[in-house]
């Protein structure tokens, strides 16, 4: 059973790395997106968003625990064969891939709209990838550590939002449901993209020690997420008025300005130096499953040289290609509507296949 | 060949040290003059090499004492070796062995225990007629008195430090430890030195896993000497390209104690006055045996200063750098009035500001350590004082720079781990770079590698971030807040002990009816 000793995760690592993926570069402009689908009924879509994390989520965990010592990609291979599970295998790759590159890509756009104008964005990529290389190269539970540990250490940064609550008018959060329940329901879809990350589950799962929990621990981490994103959400939605928030991109960096401390006066420098953090166990999960993926699927021997390749890679392609607010904007786009496929309707059609592979299986067998 | 060899080694010396190992893997024969001329062959030009040749009283046989004069206890040999042997006739009535009055003897045949156990500060006795030499341990050599070790003071704690003889340091940590589990295990490391190196353990608390560890990596150790604990330290650390000292070496024999009753381990490096200890984690070089012996309020205060001045060291230029350089419009309008004002006549940018100040300042640091007290302190003045003051009003660096790096300076003298602190005081390099690069991004870029590196790295695979990450929370009890020692019912988890309870508490003190 033991098919990776010495290097397994503990519940609290499995819930906060998930956690971790989850709350990224989603959460700086869920506040705005869900204000433009239902206004400051918009809260009530992220509940909506969480309730349909959770049950994919629960698909996954259903899937993983018909085969508790296997990754995604060695199921992948079990189940369809070596060219076709190799295949898959290859598009979950590239869709982590495109997850590592899209946040990034993001957090560069921020950082340069807010923070240094002048500064080249390979620099940024060129330091960031020592950091991250380190995390990753250790493997699950080096991964797993630093996600617990940046859990905490910037638990500071959703509670000093609630500071300019003090200003807020609650009002606008009233009437319920104003304008029918119907753009609350389809805002639900542009919550997607922030919920991501949960799906990264059919990675940690055969690492966790503590198998049992496993459905437990997915929810738990669902609901941290949501608590955080609510919470946000809320302090925008009481603070700017509902025709103010959309005009922001960032509404969730704007929340920022307004607080001060005697020694400092603009916090969201601060503040946004510090996100990085958050982005940090947004990138490193997808990066490690990128890398990981990569190596087994083409049997090597360890994950650190496809890492070394990957990061250089990163740091070639800033170099040549800086993009802008609207192609940042675009790549997120994608991602949800790739991430909807990877993380939603994927796990329903791995759990219907299981079903159909058990079925053939004990059929062949009798 | 020949020539050299005679003028090195001497004119009765063997040909070659082929020829030298050959004869050391032999016995010793009966002949007395034949093995004092072999012994003479292989200690040429040893003028220390003292061999007493005489005729033991009861028997009258030739016999003859060889030690090394400085190595051994002159008062030892002279009045109860060869004193009772040569006057006396109590030549053992029932063993019939020659009978000194000298506690730890040895029987040894192959020449080449007999050399080994001579240069040790053994004394050797032997009899013609007997295939067989007699060893008395008759060692004493120059030592110092044992007396508080300068880097590691205490104010409250016992004022004992280690000295150079792994006896008496064993015996100085068994007086806090006095019990049966204290288990010890002997290796000889070094091909030349023979550095003799003891393993010290709880043999109920320990981990085997670790104790396994560490006896594989001193085992697998094949150098030519051991002159130092630190030396034997990069040996067997995990990851020696880190910045990060990953075992503790202390002069204390109460800090070792206390951690060998935690349950890790300890070596005693013979001829060093350090001791290692390991498994270490981060937060364990931050605290002191002081700790548990002031009240546990004021311990606390203490043990959160000492993780504020770990940032402060770490992050007070790039911050002052990033400050000035990048993000004018952090601070407020008055404060960013006054760095500006002792900025206004400075010409240099930030970052050459603080690099020459911080350089200067270790470079003033060094070298008072290395003087003589009195010349160290007017070191102190000439530097801190007048170049400080000087710099300032020619107008080289700015008031502002002069606090930044006093304050580092204070704080990184705070921490208690000598290593540790020069670890932080370098760290703080690359950090200032980054920040005059990108700015507070830079400053957390760096913090995020400093903390990536601390999760990443294991000592004796026992991870080094712990208890942040992994997270252990029954640690926390005794990391950064030392809660009252009743409370710590358990051994920290980051030493790995076997056994983790350590006392039962049941609220006793409270008044009695």
């Amino acid at each position: 059973m033991m098919k990776y000793p010495g290097n397994q995760i503990t519940l609290i690592q499995y819930i906060f790395i998930i956690t971790g993926t989850q709350v990224g570069i989603g959460i700086l402009t869920l506040p705005r997106l869900v204000a433009e689908g239902a206004g400051t009924d918009g809260w009530i879509s992220i509940l909506l968003g969480w309730l349909l994390a959770v049950t994919a989520s629960l698909v996954i965990i259903q899937v993983m625990r018909k085969n508790p010592t296997d990754t995604l990609f060695t199921i992948l291979r079990k189940y369809f064969g070596r060219w076709l599970g190799g295949a898959v295998s290859l598009a979950w790759i590239l869709y982590a891939a495109f997850a590592v590159l899209t946040v990034i890509y993001s957090f560069i756009n921020i950082i340069n709209t807010w923070l240094l104008p002048e500064t080249r964005s390979y620099i940024i990529m060129f330091f960031f990838a020592y950091p991250i290389y380190l995390v990753a190269a250790h493997g699950i539970r080096v991964v797993g550590r630093y996600s617990e540990f940046i859990f905490f250490f910037t638990f500071w940064m959703p509670v000093l939002l609630s500071i300019p609550v003090r200003e807020g008018k609650f009002v606008y959060l009233l009437p319920l449901l104003k304008e029918g329940i119907q753009p609350v329901l389809m805002t639900a879809k542009s919550t997607i993209l922030s919920f991501l990350g949960f799906e990264l589950a059919m990675i940690w799962y055969p690492f966790l020690r503590n198998k049992k929990a496993a459905a437990k621990g997915i929810i738990i981490a669902n609901t941290i997420s949501l608590v955080v994103f609510l919470h946000v959400t809320l302090v925008c939605f009481v603070y700017f008025s509902p025709d103010e928030i959309t005009n922001y991109i960032w509404p969730t960096l704007n929340i920022v300005k307004p607080i001060q401390i005697p020694f400092l006066e603009r916090f969201e420098i601060m503040f946004l130096s510090f996100y990085l953090f958050v982005i940090s166990t947004t990138v490193i999960p997808y990066l490690f499953t990128s890398v990981y993926g990569t190596s087994l699927v083409f049997g090597l021997k360890g994950h650190q040289n496809p890492l070394r390749i990957f990061l250089v890679v990163l740091i070639i392609l800033t170099y040549f290609l800086s993009v802008e607010y609207k192609q940042v904007e675009a790549l997120s786009q994608w991602w949800g509507n790739i991430g909807f496929v990877y993380a939603y309707i994927f796990p329903v059609l791995l759990l219907i296949y299981s079903f159909i592979f058990s079925r053939l299986k004990g059929r062949k067998k009798l | 060949m020949k020539f050299f060899s005679y003028l090195k080694r001497g004119k009765n010396s063997l040909r070659s040290n082929k020829q030298a190992a050959q004869l050391l893997q032999d016995k010793i024969s009966k002949d007395l003059n034949y093995n004092l001329t072999i012994i003479e062959k292989l200690f040429t030009k040893t003028p220390d090499l003292i061999i007493r040749r005489f005729y033991l009283n009861q028997t009258g046989q030739p016999a003859a004492l060889v030690y090394i004069e400085g190595l051994t206890d002159k008062l030892a040999i002279n009045e109860h070796i060869l004193y009772p042997l040569m006057h006396e006739d109590n030549f053992g009535k029932n063993t019939g062995e020659p009978a000194a009055a000298i506690g730890r003897t040895k029987k040894a045949v192959l020449w080449n225990d007999i050399v080994n156990y001579l240069l040790m500060g053994y004394s050797v006795l032997l009899i013609d007629g007997r295939e067989s030499a007699v060893l008395y341990d008759t060692q004493g050599w120059p030592q110092r008195a044992i007396e508080e070790p300068q880097t590691e003071s205490t104010i409250k704690g016992a004022h004992q430090g280690f000295i150079e003889t792994s006896k008496q340091n064993i015996a100085l940590i068994r007086r806090y430890i006095p019990n049966r589990e204290l288990k010890m295990k002997e290796f000889i490391v070094g091909r030349r030195s023979k550095t003799l190196v003891t393993m010290l353990y709880l043999a109920d608390v320990a981990h085997p896993e670790v104790l396994k560890e560490m006896e594989k990596r001193i085992q697998r150790l094949d150098v030519d000497s051991i002159i130092n604990t630190g030396e034997l330290a990069e040996f067997i650390e995990d990851n020696s390209f880190s910045i990060f000292p990953q075992f503790q070496i202390s002069e204390r024999p109460d800090a070792v104690a206390s951690h060998i009753l935690q349950g890790r381990c300890a070596l005693v490096v013979d001829v060093s006055p350090g001791v290692l200890v390991g498994p270490m984690t981060f937060t364990s070089f931050f605290q002191t045996v002081d700790d548990y012996s002031t009240r546990w309020i004021s311990a606390s205060f203490l043990r959160s200063l000492r993780f504020l001045s770990l940032f402060i060291a770490l992050f007070l230029p790039s911050l002052y750098i990033a400050q000035v350089s990048f993000h004018y419009e952090l601070l407020p309008l008055n404060l960013i009035m006054s760095v500006g004002e002792s900025r206004v006549k400075v010409p240099l940018p930030p970052i050459v500001e603080a690099f020459m100040m911080e350089i200067f300042l270790e470079m003033l640091r060094e070298s008072g350590l290395r003087l003589p007290t009195p010349i160290g302190q007017a070191v102190g003045i000439v530097g801190g004082i007048v170049i400080g003051q000087a710099a300032v009003q020619a107008g080289i660096v700015s008031n502002i720079m002069v606090i930044v790096v006093s304050l580092t300076a204070i704080a990184s003298f705070i921490i208690p781990s000598m290593d540790m602190s020069a670890a932080i005081r370098l760290l703080r390099f690359p950090i200032m770079v980054l920040s005059a690069l990108l700015g507070m991004l830079g400053i957390v870029l760096g913090m995020m590698a400093i903390i990536a590196h601390i999760i990443s790295l294991e000592s004796l695979k026992t991870p080094y971030g712990a208890p942040f990450a992994p997270l252990k929370v029954s640690d926390f009890r005794d990391t950064i807040i030392r809660f009252p020692l009743w409370s710590i019912d358990k051994r920290p988890f980051t030493a790995r002990p076997v056994q983790r309870k350590k006392l039962n508490w049941k609220g006793k003190n409270k008044k009695s009816k």
